[in-house]
């Protein structure tokens, strides 16, 4: 099952994201790689990087703003590793949402991202 | 005008000291349209880079410096200024791997690989109040009879007028307008820095 990497400025955003997340897809593992050290606000590259080695299948990465989408692309051009992890720049929560129930579902990444850019399409 | 392995290094300890100084001039301004931590981050990565360059006595090439410079501030810088700043010295690694001195065509085309990196992972470009209406006017210079410290000047200036279209400051809109932008300060410090190493 796909797996989904929520990078926000706030940590706390991305857990309660999650909490919403859990009562849509209770099965699809989410990783938090938002906010920095002791509870402050940013994003971390070395954070988004930890999350790619506990991931257990692909994965899509979700974003908030500014540095958590260059931080997110950044991590992508470093990983080396052998899973299909993709970035999709579109809203968080809604994206998230769309991406955890289809992820529920059995979808692959490169279904999920075609999902993403059919709701998300500017 | 030539730029040596070791003149780059000399202008990044200078630039971390200039960094420090400013510290909380940068923070400051950030604070106004913006987040209020790019003096703070700024200094946490060059803070690291010195501490990196002095630990290590002598690199082989110009590549060599940068890849370590660009590494260190991705993994230390934070905000957005460490995948940006970050992304200079990456790309200036990628055109000046193996040469211990560029000057000429191959020093503008570090310089050009490097602000076309930088727009590319801010999807931005010049005229959007950003750190690129410093690097971009600095890379056409190199290839005039301008003087650098002129035309760093004057980009800093005309920076100062421009609405924010890109980055947190965006936000504020036509309130942006008369304010400087922080990390065109602080690319103007890195520059200034360069400029003086390649002056000689």
């Amino acid at each position: 099952m796909v797996n989904l990497i929520l990078v926000s400025h706030s940590e706390k955003l991305a857990d309660g994201l999650k909490e919403l997340l859990a009562e849509m897809a209770a099965n699809v593992e989410i990783h938090n790689a938002g906010g920095l050290d002791g509870g402050k606000i940013g994003t971390d590259v070395s954070r988004i990087e930890k999350a790619f080695s506990s991931i257990t299948d692909d994965a899509i990465i979700l974003t908030d703003i500014g540095s958590a989408t260059m931080n997110a692309e950044m991590a992508l051009e470093l990983y080396t590793g052998d899973r299909d992890i993709q970035f999709k720049d579109v809203p968080l929560v809604e994206g998230a949402f769309l991406a955890a129930v289809q992820s529920g579902q059995g979808l692959s990444v490169e279904q999920i991202v075609k999902a993403l850019e059919a709701e998300f399409a500017k | 005008m030539k730029l040596t392995t070791q003149g780059l290094k000399t202008a990044l300890l200078n630039t971390a000291d200039q960094i420090e100084k400013q510290k909380d001039k940068l923070t400051d301004l950030d604070r106004e349209i913006g987040d209020g931590d790019h003096g703070i981050n700024m200094s946490r990565g060059f803070t690291a880079v010195k501490k990196e360059l002095e630990d290590k006595d002598s690199f082989a090439d110009l590549g060599e410096l940068s890849k370590l410079v660009g590494m260190t501030l991705i993994k230390t810088v934070g905000g957005a200024s460490g995948p940006l700043f970050g992304t200079v010295f990456v790309k200036f690694a990628t055109k000046w791997n193996g040469k211990s001195s560029v000057e000429g065509d191959e020093l503008y085309e570090g310089f050009k690989e490097a602000a076309d990196g930088v727009a590319a992972r801010g999807k931005s470009k010049a005229g959007q109040k950003t750190m690129l209406d410093v690097w971009e006017p600095f890379t056409n210079a190199l290839k005039s009879d301008e003087p650098l410290e002129t035309v760093i000047e004057k980009a800093l200036a005309d920076t100062k007028e421009l609405k924010a279209e890109k980055g947190r400051a965006s936000y504020f809109g036509d309130a942006s307008k008369g304010l400087q932008d922080p990390g065109a300060l602080s690319s103007s410090i890195l520059l200034r820095q360069i400029t003086e190493v390649l002056n000689g």
